[in-house]
């Protein structure tokens, strides 16, 4: 079997990120911005300071996939990062206590700052060596595991779509765990709101 | 709605630029504050940029589904700045 081809939005031309890593005007504005409300929210004291940050850093992020052709995932982003996390991080400080003294500024404590430049040194590492997004020699592309569930798949689960049989049938233990993730999720976000149900 | 020609797109992304510089300026005011209130209009204000750049880059790419995520945006912007502000004058009133 061949190699599938990957169709890249009827031909249209790569963003630079993908074709090789120089950086438009644009995405290099954003990037800086990103960075910028990262930076903010880690040396803001005041956590509603940084709770604000963070919500502009979903933004700044969101757009990023937008322009890297994801508009579904910046929807997701948009949604999760920007309005339900901030509400949730209102909610939870509105239950808690807020330290409230003059300093504007706090550093982050060294310890943090080892554990991040560590993580920092192993994405450095790591990234490079992925394939190109949409690489046609991208090892999943032709792997055998590929061609395996393209094959066999609607045979064995007569789900039509290879993605939701690998999802439901292949992989259900997986998804069922995720599933019990999400509910887990939603039951603490009733039990901090103090309702029985959404809306 | 197909890409516009190279030009037009150029200009485009050119202007959505200027408005993430203009983002990462504002930014200096959620850093300085003094009030939460400053930061609360900061935020908005990089809000109402992100729509504007998603809405450039949806007509640079020719691509109209991109302006759904600034809709959202525009919703979820909104949304955020009015519970902030509500947090900010009754504490514990977000929703």
């Amino acid at each position: 079997m061949s190699p599938i081809p990957i169709p890249i939005d009827g031909g249209a031309v790569l963003t630079p990120l993908q074709a090789g890593m120089t950086l438009t005007p644009l995405q290099a504005a954003i990037l800086a911005f990103v960075l910028g409300c990262a930076l903010v929210a880690a040396v803001l004291r005041d956590v509603l300071g940084v709770i604000i940050a963070s919500a502009a850093y979903s933004l700044g992020i969101a757009v990023l996939w937008v322009i890297l052709r994801a508009p579904d995932v910046a929807l997701t982003e948009a949604a999760v990062g920007a309005g339900v996390t901030t509400l949730l991080f209102l909610l939870t400080i509105a239950k808690t206590v807020r330290p409230s003294d003059e300093r504007r500024l706090e550093l982050p404590s060294p310890r943090t700052a080892v554990v991040v430049l560590a993580f920092v040194a192993v994405l450095a590492a790591t990234v490079p060596a992925m394939p190109a997004i949409g690489s046609p020699d991208a090892p999943v592309v032709d792997s055998r595991v590929t061609e395996y569930y393209l094959e066999n798949a609607y045979e064995q689960t007569e789900v039509k779509n290879v993605v939701t049989a690998v999802l439901a049938a292949y992989r259900g233990f997986d998804t069922l765990g995720e599933a019990v993730v999400v509910f887990a999720a939603g039951v603490a976000v009733l039990l901090v709101l103090k309702r029985e149900v959404f809306v | 709605m197909s890409a516009p020609s190279p030009l037009v797109s150029g200009v485009l992304l050119g202007a959505a630029s200027a408005f993430a510089a203009l983002a990462v300026v504002v930014l200096y005011r959620v850093l300085r504050g003094p009030t939460m209130q400053d930061r609360v209009i900061a935020v908005n204000v990089i809000g109402s940029n992100t729509v504007v750049i998603l809405a450039l880059v949806a007509a640079a790419l020719g691509e109209p589904m991109y302006l759904d995520v600034a809709l959202v945006y525009a919703l979820l912007n909104f949304l955020m700045s009015i519970a902030i502000s509500k947090f900010t004058v009754e504490r514990g009133g977000v929703i």
